[in-house]
């Protein structure tokens, strides 16, 4: 009997797990992939560290909060994305890129995929996407992450 | 199975905690902190000025699509009961608050949704300390506060917000 509860256990726990996979494997239809996604932590170490090699930051959303970005403007506008491109076709396709926007999750985010898609199309290498799940507040400001003064 | 369900309870407890933790800066029944930010014409108009009535603070931004989606809905609930009496305050106002960081696209947005209630902004974005004040974690955000300027209620939108409104309404005979 004592068996049967722990095989009905684990059965639980591995249908709760796949659940959990499947819903998160929905982003795989994203432009960007689970290595392309950069931790926000990750890029503060950087930021914070003057003898790293930094990246280029774009701001992609509505304010260039971050440390030494570039405000872009909302790239779910044409105008916005038009400035985008003519900014990156003066880089190396090497170049180290993260982009962010920050306005809210990447499911409700106007501006994310076309930002990315852009980069993808243009052929760069290294470009990441920085993983504010929630948002720009909550994930950034609010951690005491570097901010453009 | 007994470790099992301990887990499990332990798990759900921990992430509910977590929940309320980050809601907890601001309640039902808090006074609503006092907000004091200028319109995009320059003049400064203070929360506490609307003592007396029903007011929704909406904080929005024209950067936040589902914000801007509300805007009409909240035009409607504004010119049906503005001159309405309430068991909670006489008439209604609705003191938007955005947290944008350009002052044309805001006033574009005011103009381009008809905005007529009171639209007040530092224009600092989420650095704006209204934001800290509230505990804001993200948009769209409101608080529903009575004539006395306390809080009544949190983050109602759509329906539950119309019904909220509709059942504070006096008929007077």
């Amino acid at each position: 009997m004592n068996i049967m509860k722990r095989i009905a256990a684990i059965v639980t726990f591995a249908v709760i797990t796949l659940l959990l996979q499947s819903c998160s494997a929905q982003t795989d239809k994203n432009p960007w992939t689970q290595q392309q996604l950069m931790k926000p932590a990750d890029l503060a170490a950087v930021l914070n560290n003057p003898d790293a090699k930094q990246p280029i930051v774009f701001s992609i959303g509505p304010q260039a909060v971050i440390k030494n970005s570039t405000d872009i403007g909302p790239t779910g506008r044409s105008s916005n994305l038009d400035k985008f491109q003519a900014q990156l076709s003066k880089l190396p396709k090497d170049a180290n890129i993260v982009i962010y926007c920050g306005c809210c999750p990447f499911s409700r985010c106007p501006n994310v995929r076309p930002a990315f898609n852009l980069l993808n199309e243009m052929g760069f290498k290294n470009q990441k996407l920085l993983n504010l799940a929630q948002n720009i507040k909550v994930d950034w400001i609010d951690k005491g992450y570097p901010l453009n003064q | 199975m007994r470790k099992l369900l301990l887990l499990t309870a332990f798990f759900c407890f921990g992430t509910i905690t977590m929940a309320v933790a980050q809601q907890k800066t601001l309640d039902v029944g808090d006074q609503a902190p006092e907000i004091k930010l200028a319109t995009p014409d320059g003049d400064t108009i203070a929360l506490s000025a609307l003592r007396g009535k029903l007011v929704l603070i909406d904080f929005w931004a024209t950067w936040c699509a589902p914000c801007v989606k509300e805007q009409p809905e909240l035009g409607k609930l504004y010119r049906t009961y503005k001159n309405s009496s309430f068991t909670k305050g006489k008439g209604f106002e609705i003191y938007g608050v955005s947290l944008d960081n350009k002052k044309a696209q805001w006033e574009n947005t005011i103009k381009k949704l008809n905005i007529d209630w009171i639209q007040v902004s530092d224009l600092k974005f989420w650095l704006s300390p209204v934001a800290k004040l509230y505990g804001i974690q993200g948009l769209p955000f409101n608080v529903l506060v009575d004539r006395n300027g306390v809080i009544i209620a949190k983050n109602l939108h759509g329906q539950e917000l119309r019904q909220y409104i509709a059942s504070m309404v006096v008929h007077d005979n």
